[in-house]
Protein backbone atom coordinates (compact mmCIF):
# COMPACT_ATOMS: atom_id res chain seq x y z
CA UNK A 1 0.00 0.00 0.00
CA UNK A 2 2.88 2.35 0.89
CA UNK A 3 3.64 3.10 -2.49
CA UNK A 4 0.36 2.97 -4.71
CA UNK A 5 -1.97 5.14 -5.24
CA UNK A 6 -3.34 5.33 -1.55
CA UNK A 7 0.14 6.95 -1.11
CA UNK A 8 -0.80 9.93 -3.87
CA UNK A 9 -1.00 13.44 -2.04
CA UNK A 10 -2.32 16.43 -4.37
CA UNK A 11 1.40 17.33 -4.93
CA UNK A 12 1.21 15.06 -7.86
CA UNK A 13 -1.22 17.69 -9.69
CA UNK A 14 2.42 19.73 -9.72
CA UNK A 15 3.57 17.44 -12.17
CA UNK A 16 0.69 17.54 -14.35
CA UNK A 17 1.15 21.33 -14.54
CA UNK A 18 4.46 20.81 -14.99
CA UNK A 19 3.65 19.13 -18.51
CA UNK A 20 1.04 21.19 -19.15
CA UNK A 21 3.37 24.26 -19.15
CA UNK A 22 5.87 22.80 -21.50
CA UNK A 23 3.01 21.33 -23.93
CA UNK A 24 1.48 25.06 -24.15
CA UNK A 25 5.52 26.43 -24.56
CA UNK A 26 5.10 23.69 -27.57
CA UNK A 27 1.59 24.17 -28.73
CA UNK A 28 2.19 24.23 -32.73
CA UNK A 29 4.24 21.19 -32.62
CA UNK A 30 1.64 19.38 -30.73
CA UNK A 31 -2.19 20.77 -32.22
CA UNK A 32 -1.93 20.75 -35.76
CA UNK A 33 -0.02 16.89 -36.31
CA UNK A 34 -2.55 15.63 -33.55
CA UNK A 35 -5.36 16.23 -36.46
CA UNK A 36 -3.83 14.94 -39.29
CA UNK A 37 -4.25 11.19 -38.42
CA UNK A 38 -7.91 11.01 -37.79
CA UNK A 39 -8.61 13.47 -40.63
CA UNK A 40 -6.79 11.10 -42.45
CA UNK A 41 -8.40 7.76 -40.72
CA UNK A 42 -11.79 9.70 -41.45
CA UNK A 43 -10.91 10.49 -45.26
CA UNK A 44 -9.79 7.17 -45.99
CA UNK A 45 -11.81 4.67 -44.06
CA UNK A 46 -15.51 7.04 -43.61
CA UNK A 47 -15.63 8.79 -47.03
CA UNK A 48 -12.98 6.24 -49.47
CA UNK A 49 -13.96 3.48 -48.07
CA UNK A 50 -17.45 4.01 -46.60
CA UNK A 51 -18.55 4.61 -50.56
CA UNK A 52 -17.83 0.83 -51.00
CA UNK A 53 -19.53 -0.59 -47.69
CA UNK A 54 -23.33 0.87 -47.51
CA UNK A 55 -24.38 0.51 -43.96
CA UNK A 56 -22.70 -1.59 -41.26
CA UNK A 57 -25.32 -2.80 -38.30
CA UNK A 58 -27.85 -0.61 -39.59
CA UNK A 59 -26.01 2.91 -40.41
CA UNK A 60 -23.50 3.96 -42.67
CA UNK A 61 -20.28 3.30 -42.20
CA UNK A 62 -18.71 7.25 -41.88
CA UNK A 63 -21.03 7.40 -38.56
CA UNK A 64 -20.40 3.96 -37.28
CA UNK A 65 -16.66 4.63 -38.10
CA UNK A 66 -16.54 8.09 -36.11
CA UNK A 67 -15.76 6.32 -32.54
CA UNK A 68 -13.63 3.90 -33.58
CA UNK A 69 -11.15 7.01 -34.74
CA UNK A 70 -12.18 8.87 -31.85
CA UNK A 71 -11.23 6.12 -29.89
CA UNK A 72 -7.72 4.92 -31.88
CA UNK A 73 -6.73 8.97 -31.82
CA UNK A 74 -6.99 9.23 -28.29
CA UNK A 75 -5.27 5.98 -27.22
CA UNK A 76 -2.44 6.38 -29.48
CA UNK A 77 -2.15 10.12 -28.15
CA UNK A 78 -2.12 8.77 -24.35
CA UNK A 79 0.18 5.68 -25.66
CA UNK A 80 3.04 7.94 -27.43
CA UNK A 81 2.83 10.75 -24.19
CA UNK A 82 3.59 7.77 -21.73
CA UNK A 83 5.95 5.75 -23.92
CA UNK A 84 8.33 7.48 -26.01
CA UNK A 85 7.39 10.93 -23.86
CA UNK A 86 7.60 9.17 -20.71
CA UNK A 87 10.66 7.51 -20.95
CA UNK A 88 12.56 10.92 -22.35
CA UNK A 89 11.58 12.75 -19.59
CA UNK A 90 12.60 9.98 -17.43
CA UNK A 91 15.90 8.68 -18.60
CA UNK A 92 17.56 11.30 -21.10
CA UNK A 93 16.54 14.26 -19.70
CA UNK A 94 16.35 13.05 -15.95
CA UNK A 95 13.41 15.19 -14.73
CA UNK A 96 11.97 12.33 -12.82
CA UNK A 97 15.14 12.69 -10.79
CA UNK A 98 14.82 15.90 -9.93
CA UNK A 99 11.37 15.97 -9.43
CA UNK A 100 11.78 13.15 -6.63
CA UNK A 101 14.25 15.18 -5.25
CA UNK A 102 11.67 17.78 -4.25
CA UNK A 103 8.67 17.06 -2.08
CA UNK A 104 7.22 14.89 -4.73
CA UNK A 105 7.01 11.12 -4.31
CA UNK A 106 7.84 8.51 -7.27
CA UNK A 107 4.53 7.01 -6.88
CA UNK A 108 2.81 10.88 -7.65
CA UNK A 109 5.12 11.21 -10.81
CA UNK A 110 4.08 7.98 -12.07
CA UNK A 111 0.37 9.50 -11.39
CA UNK A 112 0.88 12.48 -12.80
CA UNK A 113 2.13 10.81 -15.98
CA UNK A 114 -1.00 8.69 -16.62
CA UNK A 115 -3.02 11.83 -15.97
CA UNK A 116 -1.27 13.26 -18.06
CA UNK A 117 -1.61 11.15 -21.18
CA UNK A 118 -4.87 10.69 -20.66
CA UNK A 119 -5.36 14.34 -20.90
CA UNK A 120 -3.57 14.45 -24.20
CA UNK A 121 -6.13 11.82 -24.99
CA UNK A 122 -9.14 13.82 -24.02
CA UNK A 123 -7.79 17.36 -25.68
CA UNK A 124 -7.15 15.13 -28.40
CA UNK A 125 -10.74 13.68 -28.75
CA UNK A 126 -12.55 17.24 -28.27
CA UNK A 127 -10.49 18.74 -31.27
CA UNK A 128 -11.70 15.54 -33.03
CA UNK A 129 -15.10 15.28 -32.16
CA UNK A 130 -15.34 19.34 -33.71
CA UNK A 131 -14.28 18.33 -36.88
CA UNK A 132 -16.61 15.08 -36.69
CA UNK A 133 -19.37 17.67 -36.01
CA UNK A 134 -18.17 19.88 -38.27
CA UNK A 135 -18.42 17.59 -41.12
CA UNK A 136 -22.30 16.57 -40.16
CA UNK A 137 -21.26 12.91 -38.92
CA UNK A 138 -22.83 13.28 -35.51
CA UNK A 139 -26.40 13.24 -35.24
CA UNK A 140 -27.06 13.00 -31.07
CA UNK A 141 -26.54 14.98 -28.05
CA UNK A 142 -24.61 12.11 -26.27
CA UNK A 143 -21.72 12.70 -28.41
CA UNK A 144 -20.46 15.46 -25.86
CA UNK A 145 -19.61 12.41 -23.71
CA UNK A 146 -17.68 10.74 -25.95
CA UNK A 147 -14.50 12.88 -24.42
CA UNK A 148 -15.54 11.82 -20.98
CA UNK A 149 -14.91 8.33 -21.89
CA UNK A 150 -12.31 8.87 -24.12
CA UNK A 151 -10.25 10.40 -21.22
CA UNK A 152 -10.60 7.19 -19.66
CA UNK A 153 -9.93 4.59 -22.51
CA UNK A 154 -6.69 7.26 -22.37
CA UNK A 155 -6.07 6.57 -19.37
CA UNK A 156 -6.11 2.60 -19.28
CA UNK A 157 -3.47 3.09 -22.02
CA UNK A 158 -1.67 5.45 -20.00
CA UNK A 159 -1.29 3.21 -17.38
CA UNK A 160 -0.21 0.21 -19.59
CA UNK A 161 2.48 2.64 -20.84
CA UNK A 162 3.81 4.01 -18.31
CA UNK A 163 4.14 0.42 -17.08
CA UNK A 164 6.31 -0.28 -19.87
CA UNK A 165 8.52 2.85 -19.12
CA UNK A 166 9.03 1.95 -15.91
CA UNK A 167 10.20 -1.89 -16.74
CA UNK A 168 12.40 -1.18 -20.04
CA UNK A 169 15.96 -0.73 -20.31
CA UNK A 170 16.07 1.26 -23.73
CA UNK A 171 13.87 3.08 -25.95
CA UNK A 172 13.88 0.31 -28.31
CA UNK A 173 11.97 -1.98 -26.59
CA UNK A 174 8.47 0.22 -27.15
CA UNK A 175 8.48 -1.70 -30.54
CA UNK A 176 7.39 -4.93 -29.24
CA UNK A 177 4.82 -2.61 -27.10
CA UNK A 178 3.51 -1.13 -30.31
CA UNK A 179 3.70 -3.95 -32.50
CA UNK A 180 2.13 -6.43 -30.10
CA UNK A 181 -0.36 -5.21 -28.43
CA UNK A 182 -0.98 -1.03 -29.15
CA UNK A 183 -1.41 -1.78 -32.95
CA UNK A 184 -3.90 -4.89 -32.50
CA UNK A 185 -5.60 -3.12 -30.16
CA UNK A 186 -6.22 -0.53 -32.32
CA UNK A 187 -7.42 -2.38 -35.20
CA UNK A 188 -8.34 -5.78 -33.84
CA UNK A 189 -11.49 -3.78 -30.39
CA UNK A 190 -13.86 -3.15 -32.83
CA UNK A 191 -12.73 0.38 -33.90
CA UNK A 192 -13.08 -0.19 -37.64
CA UNK A 193 -15.58 -2.60 -37.98
CA UNK A 194 -17.82 -4.89 -35.45
CA UNK A 195 -15.35 -7.83 -33.75
CA UNK A 196 -18.48 -10.19 -34.40
CA UNK A 197 -16.80 -10.62 -38.00
CA UNK A 198 -14.04 -12.44 -35.86
CA UNK A 199 -13.75 -15.79 -35.27
CA UNK A 200 -14.36 -16.50 -31.51
CA UNK A 201 -10.76 -16.63 -29.53
CA UNK A 202 -10.20 -12.88 -31.24
CA UNK A 203 -13.39 -11.91 -30.19
CA UNK A 204 -12.48 -12.99 -26.90
CA UNK A 205 -9.62 -11.23 -26.42
CA UNK A 206 -10.83 -8.26 -27.81
CA UNK A 207 -13.13 -7.92 -25.04
CA UNK A 208 -10.32 -8.62 -22.58
CA UNK A 209 -9.00 -5.63 -23.56
CA UNK A 210 -11.05 -2.99 -21.49
CA UNK A 211 -10.89 -0.74 -25.07
CA UNK A 212 -13.11 -2.52 -26.70
CA UNK A 213 -15.53 -1.79 -24.25
CA UNK A 214 -14.86 2.23 -23.93
CA UNK A 215 -15.15 2.08 -28.02
CA UNK A 216 -18.41 -0.25 -27.56
CA UNK A 217 -19.58 2.49 -25.22
CA UNK A 218 -18.68 5.05 -26.99
CA UNK A 219 -20.29 4.00 -30.44
CA UNK A 220 -23.85 3.29 -28.44
CA UNK A 221 -23.62 6.35 -26.52
CA UNK A 222 -22.86 8.69 -30.28
CA UNK A 223 -25.68 6.33 -32.11
CA UNK A 224 -28.16 6.64 -28.95
CA UNK A 225 -28.18 2.97 -28.73
CA UNK A 226 -27.87 2.81 -25.06
CA UNK A 227 -28.58 -0.85 -23.36
CA UNK A 228 -27.54 -2.13 -20.07
CA UNK A 229 -25.06 -4.53 -21.30
CA UNK A 230 -23.22 -0.97 -21.46
CA UNK A 231 -23.16 -1.11 -17.44
CA UNK A 232 -21.42 -4.24 -16.89
CA UNK A 233 -19.01 -3.24 -19.96
CA UNK A 234 -18.08 0.41 -18.24
CA UNK A 235 -17.59 -1.65 -14.92
CA UNK A 236 -15.43 -3.82 -16.66
CA UNK A 237 -13.47 -1.03 -18.43
CA UNK A 238 -12.94 1.22 -15.18
CA UNK A 239 -12.12 -1.55 -12.75
CA UNK A 240 -9.24 -2.68 -15.17
CA UNK A 241 -8.32 0.91 -15.56
CA UNK A 242 -8.11 1.68 -11.42
CA UNK A 243 -6.21 -2.20 -11.54
CA UNK A 244 -3.53 -0.91 -14.24
CA UNK A 245 -3.03 2.56 -12.53
CA UNK A 246 -2.12 0.87 -9.34
CA UNK A 247 0.62 -1.18 -10.57
CA UNK A 248 2.09 1.45 -13.04
CA UNK A 249 1.84 3.66 -9.90
CA UNK A 250 4.03 0.97 -7.94
CA UNK A 251 6.23 -0.03 -10.79
CA UNK A 252 7.44 3.56 -11.31
CA UNK A 253 8.14 3.96 -7.67
CA UNK A 254 10.48 0.75 -8.36
CA UNK A 255 12.07 2.23 -11.34
CA UNK A 256 12.76 5.73 -9.47
CA UNK A 257 13.45 4.89 -5.71
CA UNK A 258 15.98 1.71 -5.76
CA UNK B 1 23.12 16.63 14.21
CA UNK B 2 22.07 17.24 10.96
CA UNK B 3 22.55 13.90 9.20
CA UNK B 4 23.52 10.88 11.26
CA UNK B 5 24.64 7.56 9.73
CA UNK B 6 25.54 4.47 11.51
CA UNK B 7 26.56 0.89 9.62
CA UNK B 8 24.83 1.82 6.37
CA UNK B 9 24.46 -0.28 4.12
CA UNK B 10 23.44 -0.42 0.36
CA UNK B 11 23.17 -3.40 -2.02
CA UNK B 12 22.38 -3.38 -5.43
CA UNK B 13 21.90 -7.39 -6.25
CA UNK B 14 25.13 -8.92 -5.96
CA UNK B 15 26.83 -5.48 -5.32
CA UNK B 16 28.16 -3.59 -2.17
CA UNK B 17 27.80 0.39 -3.46
CA UNK B 18 28.40 1.52 0.16
CA UNK B 19 29.39 -0.64 3.29
CA UNK B 20 29.01 -0.10 6.85
CA UNK B 21 29.36 3.46 6.55
CA UNK B 22 29.04 5.38 9.35
CA UNK B 23 29.35 9.53 9.79
CA UNK B 24 27.47 12.31 11.39
CA UNK B 25 27.18 15.57 9.53
CA UNK B 26 26.98 18.84 11.83
CA UNK B 27 24.99 21.72 11.00
CA UNK B 28 26.48 24.73 9.76
CA UNK B 29 29.27 23.21 8.30
CA UNK B 30 31.15 21.83 5.33
CA UNK B 31 31.31 18.71 4.41
CA UNK B 32 33.50 16.66 1.39
CA UNK B 33 32.83 12.83 0.60
CA UNK B 34 35.80 12.42 -1.70
CA UNK B 35 37.07 8.93 -3.36
CA UNK B 36 37.64 7.56 -6.55
CA UNK B 37 34.34 6.71 -9.17
CA UNK B 38 32.53 3.58 -7.85
CA UNK B 39 33.43 4.22 -4.54
CA UNK B 40 29.84 4.45 -3.45
CA UNK B 41 29.79 8.17 -2.53
CA UNK B 42 26.58 9.30 -4.90
CA UNK B 43 24.84 6.51 -3.50
CA UNK B 44 25.71 7.99 -0.06
CA UNK B 45 24.09 11.08 -1.37
CA UNK B 46 21.24 9.40 -3.24
CA UNK B 47 20.36 7.83 0.32
CA UNK B 48 20.25 11.31 2.03
CA UNK B 49 18.01 12.66 -0.40
CA UNK B 50 15.87 9.58 -0.01
CA UNK B 51 15.95 8.43 -3.94
CA UNK B 52 18.18 5.61 -2.79
CA UNK B 53 16.96 3.37 -0.24
CA UNK B 54 19.52 2.08 2.34
CA UNK B 55 19.64 -1.90 2.77
CA UNK B 56 20.87 -2.07 6.13
CA UNK B 57 21.89 0.20 8.87
CA UNK B 58 19.68 4.28 9.69
CA UNK B 59 20.05 6.95 8.67
CA UNK B 60 18.87 9.97 10.12
CA UNK B 61 18.54 13.32 8.89
CA UNK B 62 17.36 16.00 10.71
CA UNK B 63 16.63 13.57 13.19
CA UNK B 64 14.38 11.63 10.58
CA UNK B 65 14.53 8.11 8.88
CA UNK B 66 14.69 8.21 5.98
CA UNK B 67 12.50 5.61 5.18
CA UNK B 68 9.79 6.58 7.35
CA UNK B 69 9.91 10.77 6.34
CA UNK B 70 11.54 10.97 2.78
CA UNK B 71 8.98 13.71 2.06
CA UNK B 72 9.46 15.39 5.07
CA UNK B 73 12.82 15.13 4.39
CA UNK B 74 13.30 16.48 1.18
CA UNK B 75 11.38 19.60 2.05
CA UNK B 76 14.53 21.60 3.91
CA UNK B 77 17.30 20.12 1.48
CA UNK B 78 18.17 21.71 -2.01
CA UNK B 79 19.92 18.99 -4.33
CA UNK B 80 22.79 19.87 -6.96
CA UNK B 81 22.28 16.11 -8.98
CA UNK B 82 25.93 15.63 -11.39
CA UNK B 83 23.81 15.21 -14.12
CA UNK B 84 22.35 18.65 -15.55
CA UNK B 85 18.27 17.80 -15.34
CA UNK B 86 17.03 21.18 -16.21
CA UNK B 87 13.93 21.35 -18.25
CA UNK B 88 15.17 22.14 -21.65
CA UNK B 89 11.67 23.16 -22.75
CA UNK B 90 11.21 25.91 -20.42
CA UNK B 91 13.29 29.13 -19.24
CA UNK B 92 15.03 29.82 -16.61
CA UNK B 93 13.18 31.54 -14.70
CA UNK B 94 9.87 28.95 -15.37
CA UNK B 95 12.66 26.23 -14.18
CA UNK B 96 12.91 27.94 -10.74
CA UNK B 97 9.30 28.71 -10.44
CA UNK B 98 8.35 24.73 -11.17
CA UNK B 99 10.48 23.74 -8.23
CA UNK B 100 9.10 26.66 -6.02
CA UNK B 101 5.86 24.94 -7.08
CA UNK B 102 6.98 21.34 -6.30
CA UNK B 103 8.02 23.09 -3.06
CA UNK B 104 4.65 24.58 -2.38
CA UNK B 105 5.58 28.03 -2.46
CA UNK B 106 2.67 30.72 -2.54
CA UNK B 107 2.93 32.26 -5.47
CA UNK B 108 4.24 35.60 -4.62
CA UNK B 109 6.88 33.97 -2.42
CA UNK B 110 8.14 31.64 -5.17
CA UNK B 111 8.28 34.44 -7.13
CA UNK B 112 10.27 36.96 -4.43
CA UNK B 113 12.66 33.78 -4.32
CA UNK B 114 13.07 33.04 -7.79
CA UNK B 115 14.25 36.34 -7.95
CA UNK B 116 16.51 36.27 -5.03
CA UNK B 117 17.77 33.32 -5.84
CA UNK B 118 18.83 34.12 -9.58
CA UNK B 119 20.22 37.87 -8.16
CA UNK B 120 22.40 35.40 -6.05
CA UNK B 121 23.93 33.55 -8.83
CA UNK B 122 24.19 36.40 -11.59
CA UNK B 123 21.80 35.13 -13.77
CA UNK B 124 19.15 37.98 -12.81
CA UNK B 125 19.49 38.73 -17.12
CA UNK B 126 18.77 35.53 -18.10
CA UNK B 127 15.52 34.97 -16.20
CA UNK B 128 14.03 34.86 -19.80
CA UNK B 129 16.60 33.01 -21.88
CA UNK B 130 15.31 29.11 -22.90
CA UNK B 131 17.53 26.91 -21.02
CA UNK B 132 19.79 25.32 -24.28
CA UNK B 133 20.72 28.68 -24.72
CA UNK B 134 22.83 28.98 -21.48
CA UNK B 135 26.50 28.39 -21.52
CA UNK B 136 27.56 25.74 -18.97
CA UNK B 137 28.46 27.44 -16.58
CA UNK B 138 25.25 29.65 -16.39
CA UNK B 139 23.15 25.81 -16.34
CA UNK B 140 25.35 25.03 -13.69
CA UNK B 141 24.56 28.21 -11.56
CA UNK B 142 20.78 28.16 -12.44
CA UNK B 143 20.91 24.37 -10.76
CA UNK B 144 22.53 26.34 -7.64
CA UNK B 145 19.72 28.70 -7.61
CA UNK B 146 17.01 26.11 -7.78
CA UNK B 147 18.54 24.12 -5.47
CA UNK B 148 18.08 27.39 -2.99
CA UNK B 149 14.27 28.50 -3.62
CA UNK B 150 12.73 25.99 -0.76
CA UNK B 151 15.30 27.95 1.27
CA UNK B 152 16.80 24.94 2.79
CA UNK B 153 18.89 24.01 5.65
CA UNK B 154 20.94 21.67 4.28
CA UNK B 155 22.53 21.53 0.68
CA UNK B 156 24.21 18.53 -1.00
CA UNK B 157 26.31 18.73 -4.06
CA UNK B 158 27.53 16.08 -6.53
CA UNK B 159 30.77 17.58 -7.71
CA UNK B 160 28.98 21.20 -8.47
CA UNK B 161 32.19 22.02 -10.57
CA UNK B 162 33.15 19.37 -12.51
CA UNK B 163 33.47 20.56 -16.18
CA UNK B 164 33.70 24.34 -15.25
CA UNK B 165 35.90 27.18 -15.90
CA UNK B 166 38.39 28.60 -13.36
CA UNK B 167 35.84 31.78 -13.41
CA UNK B 168 32.31 29.59 -12.36
CA UNK B 169 34.34 27.48 -10.26
CA UNK B 170 35.28 30.29 -7.99
CA UNK B 171 32.23 32.40 -7.99
CA UNK B 172 30.56 28.17 -7.08
CA UNK B 173 33.17 28.72 -4.42
CA UNK B 174 32.79 32.03 -3.34
CA UNK B 175 28.63 31.30 -2.94
CA UNK B 176 29.45 28.51 -1.10
CA UNK B 177 31.46 29.63 1.04
CA UNK B 178 28.84 32.43 1.34
CA UNK B 179 25.68 29.67 2.75
CA UNK B 180 28.13 28.44 5.07
CA UNK B 181 28.42 31.53 6.52
CA UNK B 182 24.68 32.02 7.03
CA UNK B 183 24.42 28.90 8.55
CA UNK B 184 23.09 26.07 5.75
CA UNK B 185 25.35 22.44 5.88
CA UNK B 186 27.25 21.59 3.11
CA UNK B 187 27.92 17.99 1.79
CA UNK B 188 29.29 17.65 -1.30
CA UNK B 189 31.44 15.48 -3.52
CA UNK B 190 34.30 16.64 -5.66
CA UNK B 191 37.70 14.68 -7.67
CA UNK B 192 39.22 18.08 -6.92
CA UNK B 193 41.38 18.36 -3.61
CA UNK B 194 42.37 21.95 -3.97
CA UNK B 195 38.34 22.32 -3.69
CA UNK B 196 37.65 20.01 -1.05
CA UNK B 197 40.90 21.82 1.05
CA UNK B 198 39.06 25.22 0.32
CA UNK B 199 35.80 24.59 1.29
CA UNK B 200 35.66 21.52 3.54
CA UNK B 201 35.95 21.75 7.21
CA UNK B 202 35.91 18.10 7.80
CA UNK B 203 36.38 15.41 4.79
CA UNK B 204 35.25 11.88 5.01
CA UNK B 205 37.65 9.17 2.47
CA UNK B 206 35.58 6.73 0.54
CA UNK B 207 36.87 3.81 -1.56
CA UNK B 208 35.27 0.73 -2.95
CA UNK B 209 32.06 1.45 -0.77
CA UNK B 210 33.91 2.06 2.39
CA UNK B 211 35.14 4.74 5.00
CA UNK B 212 38.52 4.94 4.62
CA UNK B 213 39.27 8.33 7.37
CA UNK B 214 37.75 11.45 8.11
CA UNK B 215 38.88 14.47 9.37
CA UNK B 216 39.48 17.86 8.81
CA UNK B 217 42.32 18.75 5.58
CA UNK B 218 44.57 19.94 7.66
CA UNK B 219 44.26 16.79 10.63
CA UNK B 220 44.16 14.36 7.47
CA UNK B 221 47.39 15.38 5.97
CA UNK B 222 48.89 15.61 9.58
CA UNK B 223 47.79 11.99 10.23
CA UNK B 224 49.04 10.36 7.29
CA UNK B 225 51.92 12.16 6.05
CA UNK B 226 54.93 13.74 6.98
CA UNK B 227 54.88 17.59 6.06
CA UNK B 228 56.95 18.21 2.59
CA UNK B 229 56.98 16.06 -0.38
CA UNK B 230 59.56 15.96 -3.19
CA UNK B 231 58.04 14.86 -6.29
CA UNK B 232 60.80 13.94 -9.24
CA UNK B 233 60.36 13.17 -12.52
CA UNK B 234 62.86 10.02 -12.78
CA UNK B 235 63.03 7.25 -15.14
CA UNK B 236 63.13 3.47 -13.94
CA UNK B 237 66.70 2.78 -13.68
CA UNK B 238 67.40 6.53 -12.53
CA UNK B 239 64.49 5.52 -9.59
CA UNK B 240 66.58 2.59 -8.99
CA UNK B 241 69.70 4.17 -8.24
CA UNK B 242 67.63 7.03 -5.91
CA UNK B 243 66.32 4.53 -4.00
CA UNK B 244 68.92 2.68 -3.71
CA UNK B 245 71.11 5.54 -2.40
CA UNK B 246 68.17 6.70 0.31
CA UNK B 247 66.49 3.91 1.18
CA UNK B 248 65.72 5.57 4.37
CA UNK B 249 63.53 8.09 3.35
CA UNK B 250 59.73 7.64 3.19
CA UNK B 251 58.63 7.24 -0.50
CA UNK B 252 55.65 5.99 -3.00
CA UNK B 253 56.60 5.15 -6.93
CA UNK B 254 53.53 6.01 -9.22
CA UNK B 255 54.50 5.72 -13.20
CA UNK B 256 57.09 8.11 -13.65
CA UNK B 257 57.03 10.15 -10.64
CA UNK B 258 58.64 9.35 -7.18
CA UNK B 259 57.70 10.84 -4.36
CA UNK B 260 59.78 11.43 -1.17
CA UNK B 261 58.28 12.24 2.13
CA UNK B 262 60.07 14.28 4.78
CA UNK B 263 59.28 15.94 8.02
CA UNK B 264 61.94 19.16 7.10
CA UNK B 265 62.83 20.67 3.33
CA UNK B 266 66.32 19.72 4.23
CA UNK B 267 65.81 16.22 4.55
CA UNK B 268 66.04 15.95 0.53
CA UNK B 269 69.18 18.30 0.23
CA UNK B 270 70.83 14.48 0.19
CA UNK B 271 68.98 13.68 -3.52
CA UNK B 272 68.85 16.88 -4.75
CA UNK B 273 72.83 16.85 -4.13
CA UNK B 274 73.22 13.54 -5.88
CA UNK B 275 71.22 13.85 -8.68
CA UNK B 276 70.91 17.98 -9.05
CA UNK B 277 69.60 17.72 -12.67
CA UNK B 278 66.64 15.50 -11.96
CA UNK B 279 63.30 17.25 -12.48
CA UNK B 280 61.37 18.08 -9.30
CA UNK B 281 59.15 19.68 -7.23
CA UNK B 282 59.87 20.65 -3.65
CA UNK B 283 56.48 21.33 -2.01
CA UNK B 284 54.11 20.70 1.33
CA UNK B 285 52.10 17.36 1.20
CA UNK B 286 48.42 18.42 0.37
CA UNK B 287 45.31 16.35 0.61
CA UNK B 288 45.94 15.02 -3.03
CA UNK B 289 49.04 12.82 -1.52
CA UNK B 290 46.55 12.11 1.23
CA UNK B 291 43.95 10.76 -1.21
CA UNK B 292 46.57 9.00 -3.35
CA UNK B 293 47.89 7.46 -0.53
CA UNK B 294 44.83 6.19 0.85
CA UNK B 295 43.32 4.86 -2.15
CA UNK B 296 46.00 3.76 -4.33
CA UNK B 297 47.53 5.45 -7.21
CA UNK B 298 46.77 2.71 -9.60
CA UNK B 299 43.32 3.10 -11.64
CA UNK B 300 40.34 1.13 -10.92
CA UNK B 301 38.27 0.44 -13.25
Amino acid sequence: MRNGLLSITPAFFKVWLRNAQVYVALLKFNIIPALVEPMLFIFVFGLGLGSYISEIEGVPYVKFVAAGILGSASIMQATFECTYGSFFRMKIQNTFEGMISTPISAGEVGLAEILWGASRGFFNSVLVLSALLFLGIIDHWQAVFAPLLMFLAAFNFAALAILVTSRIAQMEYFRFYFAGFVLPAQFLCGTFFPISRFPEPVQLFAWVIPFTSYVDITRSLMLDRLSWKLGLEALYALATTLLFTEIAVRSMYRRLVT
Amino acid sequence: MVIEAKSLHKRYGGIVAVKSLDFGVEKGRCYGLVGPNGAGKTTTMKMIYCIVLPTSGSLRVFGLDVLSHPRQIKARLGVVPQENNLDPDLTTWQNLMVYARYFGLPRPLARRRCQEQLDFMDLSDRAGTPVPDLSGGMKRRLIMSRALVNDPELIILDEPTTGLDPQVRHLIWDKLLELKDRGITLLLTTHYMDEAQKLCDEIIIMDQARRVDVGSPTELIRRHLPPYVLEARAGRRLAADILGRFPEISHQESGQSLYFYGSAATDFDGILAAWPRVEHVLRPASLEDVFLKLTGREIRA
